[in-house]
């Protein structure tokens, strides 16, 4: 019984060698992630027929078909192939991720599983697409992308568009034109040759295609601020695997019409910056040398030679102005040849351009080529450059000298005398010294202190006048005059008096002093020989009245009879008026 | 405290005196050896400070001039002739640059009398009328007193005189003070930047062309609606030009 068991199972491992080797149970899904609205495919595959197959719970999901169970049996090459599946068309419940689990199957009493396939369900798609749709096909396997080198590049920088299709492995391109071929506005822009273009392998998306370069161009933006690159436009006849299958088991492929463009594209052009920017600037950008040659610097006069004003490097070549060469008027100068030798590739524009000037000179002489400068913006450092050319000298060794011809002497007379005449129409040069001043102005008219100077003065008219007119009326006043006149001489001599005024002694000793001194100053008298008699003599002599002499006495003896009798204030005080009287009496009389 | 911030200014202000000279020397080094470009970067400098004077006007221009640069040519050296009006070299220079302009417009010409009072008011400006109506008021005031305080009859009739004299003279000079002020006021001369502009009839783009001016013009403003400017020529035409295309002296 045993050995019977044994055989059978040795044949049947034979026969089973025979026909495959191993069971392969897998479960395929059509899709891994899909919208709430759309449905789900899952196919249980077998390569030997099992029993006992056991589907998952869908859980998540609801059936909506199946099973469906296929079976197909082939013969290749004497090689049989089977293949069963078991087919189940589910509708998702809600969204989120799920887990369609194992399914278990029977074969020849083994148990195998399949592997747990993780589905994303997402919200619902706007149409829910029909996977056999070519359209649909077409539409997720073909793509056309625009790529842009830079986004915001500054004013004249290049950057670069190119054109990209891409083909998934299982579609083809059949053919395909250009419905609308983006017109760059704003841009300066060459299209760079792209015939002959080799299919190339890329991914996209993270999944594997193949690509097309369609189209390069360089572009130089020509204004500042938001600028739109107008998409491209392709009409592509694509083949798309259909269903169906033709007799020998290929696919059947269709071929559908589409229309594909790459999106608008916008760029931001940055201007360049306004702080340090060069008064020579036209406009130049990228990274350039500059020379300017001449093709001799010693020749005759009405030989010719070429000055050569050139740019190379890399940058907007063609889209700025070269500095013009300055030459001195005695020189005949042509208008310049301009000759432009750049190429243009992805990088942007490349090589030189040159403008080259025919140069005569008439007379002898050396003649300097001035300097002229040439500033560019350097993309790399982000600054205004500025490049100087050299100054030549051009030297023409023979021929007629220039100020001979202007003088009509012979040009053989070359060390004849010349006249020195100032010639008035010069350009005068610049001045040497200068004395700043503030920008801000004050002006003088119209301020306060302008109208008061104005018309302050007038008020010195009437003010003079009134001043005058009371001068007058003084000088009229004669008793009033005197009266002053007394109070003047009383205050020059009874000043002190006046101080020591109720202080007996003090007072009366002051008041003695005062009418001497007065004495002294009137009569020219010493202080010694100042006897009351001779005061009296000398008095009359001036021809003062016999009365005042006679108070004048009265005074210098109660000033004596004062230091020994008590003497009241209100004495004191006539006393001093009596005597200022007196002075101013005498004063008056005496001559 | 406040000595310190007087002495902290004085120096700040003579160091900036300093940079300046030594700017404007450098400007005319770099002028004189022909590095024109060089020599305006440091003529501008000087006038970032907000110091300006007839000289780094007039050199700024030539330098501006000897580059070809029209407009800012012409630009400073009028604002060097308003500093320095009566000065040959600048007068000399202009129409050096003017002759570079593609604009051919005539001078209206002006009447004797109103020509001459014209030539009066701009011997001085309006500040100097007003120092000069000052003095003469002055002048009044001493030969009016000394008519008045004079006894002899000579002396007497010759103050008088000679205080009435200065007296109008004095108000002639206020007049002439007032009127050049106006003058000032009114006058707002511009000059013409862009290569080429149109001048239109009314402020708006739609509007029709009037003439067309070139680089280097000298306008004189009139008025301003938005971004647009009247302007008048000095042959009398009027019409209206965009504020980009001209720049105030």
């Amino acid at each position: 019984m045993k050995f019977k068991k044994y055989i059978s199972v040795i044949v049947l491992i034979f026969v089973t060698s025979f026909t495959f080797s191993q069971v392969k149970f897998e479960a395929k899904v059509s899709k891994k992630k899909l919208g709430i609205n759309e449905r789900l495919r899952v196919d249980f595959e077998m390569n030997q027929d099992g029993d006992n197959f056991n589907p998952p719970n869908f859980s998540g999901f609801a059936v909506i078909g199946g099973p469906n169970q296929s079976v197909s049996n082939s013969w290749i090459n004497g090689v049989r192939s089977y293949k069963k599946t078991y087919s189940y068309f589910l509708s998702p419940k809600k969204r989120g991720n799920f887990t369609i689990d194992q399914a278990t199957i029977v074969v020849d009493g083994e148990t195998y599983k399949t592997t747990p396939i993780k589905i994303a369900v997402t919200a619902a798609i706007d149409k829910p697409k029909d996977p056999n749709d070519p359209d649909y096909i077409a539409s997720e396997t073909i793509h056309l992308v625009a790529e842009v080198s830079k986004s915001n590049p500054y004013l004249n920088e290049a950057i670069t568009v190119v054109y990209k299709l891409y083909v998934s492995p299982n579609t083809g391109v059949t053919n395909w034109n250009e419905i609308d071929s983006p017109r760059y506005n704003d841009f300066w822009s060459q299209t760079i040759d792209t015939k002959g273009q080799k299919v190339e392998n890329g991914t996209y998306d993270g999944e594997d295609y193949r690509f097309l370069v369609l189209r390069k161009a360089v572009l130089y933006p020509q204004k500042t601020g938001k600028l739109n690159i107008e998409p491209l436009s392709l009409d592509i006849a694509v083949q798309v695997p259909t269903n169906r299958r033709d007799i020998f088991g290929g696919r059947m492929m269709t071929t559908v019409h589409k229309t594909v463009s790459a999106g608008n594209k916008s760029i931001n052009v940055k201007a360049l910056p306004e702080a340090g920017k060069p008064i020579d600037f036209t406009g130049a950008v990228g990274d350039f040398s500059f020379n300017v040659t001449t093709s001799k610097t010693a020749l005759n006069a009405s030989e010719s030679l070429q000055a050569k004003v050139e740019v190379r490097g890399k940058g907007n070549l063609k889209l700025f102005n070269l500095p013009k060469i300055a030459l001195p008027s005695s020189l005949e100068v042509y208008e310049p040849e301009h000759a432009e030798n750049v190429r243009t590739n992805l990088s942007g524009m490349q090589g030189s351009i040159s403008d080259t000037y025919t140069v005569v000179p008439q007379y002898k002489g050396k003649y300097p080529i001035p300097k002229i400068s040439f500033s560019y913006f350097d993309l790399k450092t982000k600054t205004y450059k500025r490049l100087s050319s050299n100054e030549i000298v051009i030297d023409v060794l023979e021929g007629p000298l220039n100020n001979a011809i202007e003088t009509g002497e012979e040009t053989s007379t070359g060390n004849a005398k010349q006249r020195v005449v100032l010639n008035n129409d010069q350009f005068a040069f610049i001045k040497t010294k200068t004395s700043l001043a503030s920008v801000k102005q004050n002006h003088f008219f119209k301020t306060p202190i302008f109208w008061s100077a104005l018309l302050l003065p007038f008020l010195v008219i009437p003010l003079a006048i009134v001043i005058r007119k009371k001068k007058a009326t003084r000088d009229a006043d004669v008793f009033g005059n005197r009266m002053r006149k007394a109070d003047k001489l009383a205050k020059k001599y009874l000043s002190n008096a006046k101080k020591s005024l109720g202080k007996k002694e003090a007072f009366y000793i002051a008041l003695e002093k005062a009418l001497h001194n007065y004495l002294k100053a009137k009569l020219q008298i010493e202080t010694s020989d100042l006897s009351k008699d001779k005061i009296q003599v000398l008095l009359t002599e001036k021809g003062v009245d016999a009365d005042a002499v006679k108070d004048f006495n009265s005074i210098l003896e109660s000033c004596e009879l004062a230091r020994y009798t008590p003497i009241t204030i209100v004495t004191m005080q006539e006393d001093y008026n009596k005597a200022a009287q007196t002075i101013s009496l005498i004063d008056k009389q005496a001559r | 405290m406040k000595n310190i911030i007087y002495i902290l200014a004085f120096l700040f202000s003579t160091v900036v005196i300093a940079q300046n000279s030594a700017l404007f020397e450098k400007g005319n080094t770099l002028y004189n050896e022909g590095e024109y470009a060089e020599a305006i970067d440091a003529y501008s400098n000087i006038l970032e400070t907000e110091n300006h004077s007839a000289e780094v006007y007039f050199n700024l221009a030539n330098a501006h001039y000897k580059l070809n640069n029209i407009a800012p040519s012409i630009y400073y050296y009028e604002k060097a002739l308003q500093l320095e009006p009566n000065d040959a070299d600048i007068k000399n220079n202009l129409s050096f640059a003017k002759n570079m302009t593609v604009d051919a417009i005539d001078m209206l010409p002006e009447t004797g009398f109103s020509k001459l009072i014209k030539k009066i008011t701009y011997a001085f400006t309006f500040d100097g009328w007003a120092k000069l109506a000052i003095a003469f008021v002055f002048l009044f005031v001493i030969l009016f007193l000394t008519y008045y305080f004079s006894y002899s009859t000579v002396k007497k009739r010759l103050a008088f005189i000679a205080s009435n004299g200065s007296l109008l003279l004095m108000v002639v000079s206020l007049i002439l003070a007032f009127n050049k002020y106006g003058l000032d006021k009114n006058d707002k001369p511009a000059i013409v930047f862009s290569q080429e502009s149109k001048v239109k009839s009314e402020p708006n783009k739609r509007s029709e062309e009037s003439f067309r001016l070139h680089e280097g013009t000298k306008v004189q403003v009139l008025d301003t609606v938005k971004n647009w400017k009247k302007i008048k020529l000095s042959d009398g035409k009027t019409g209206w030009i965009s504020a980009d295309d001209i720049k105030a002296l």
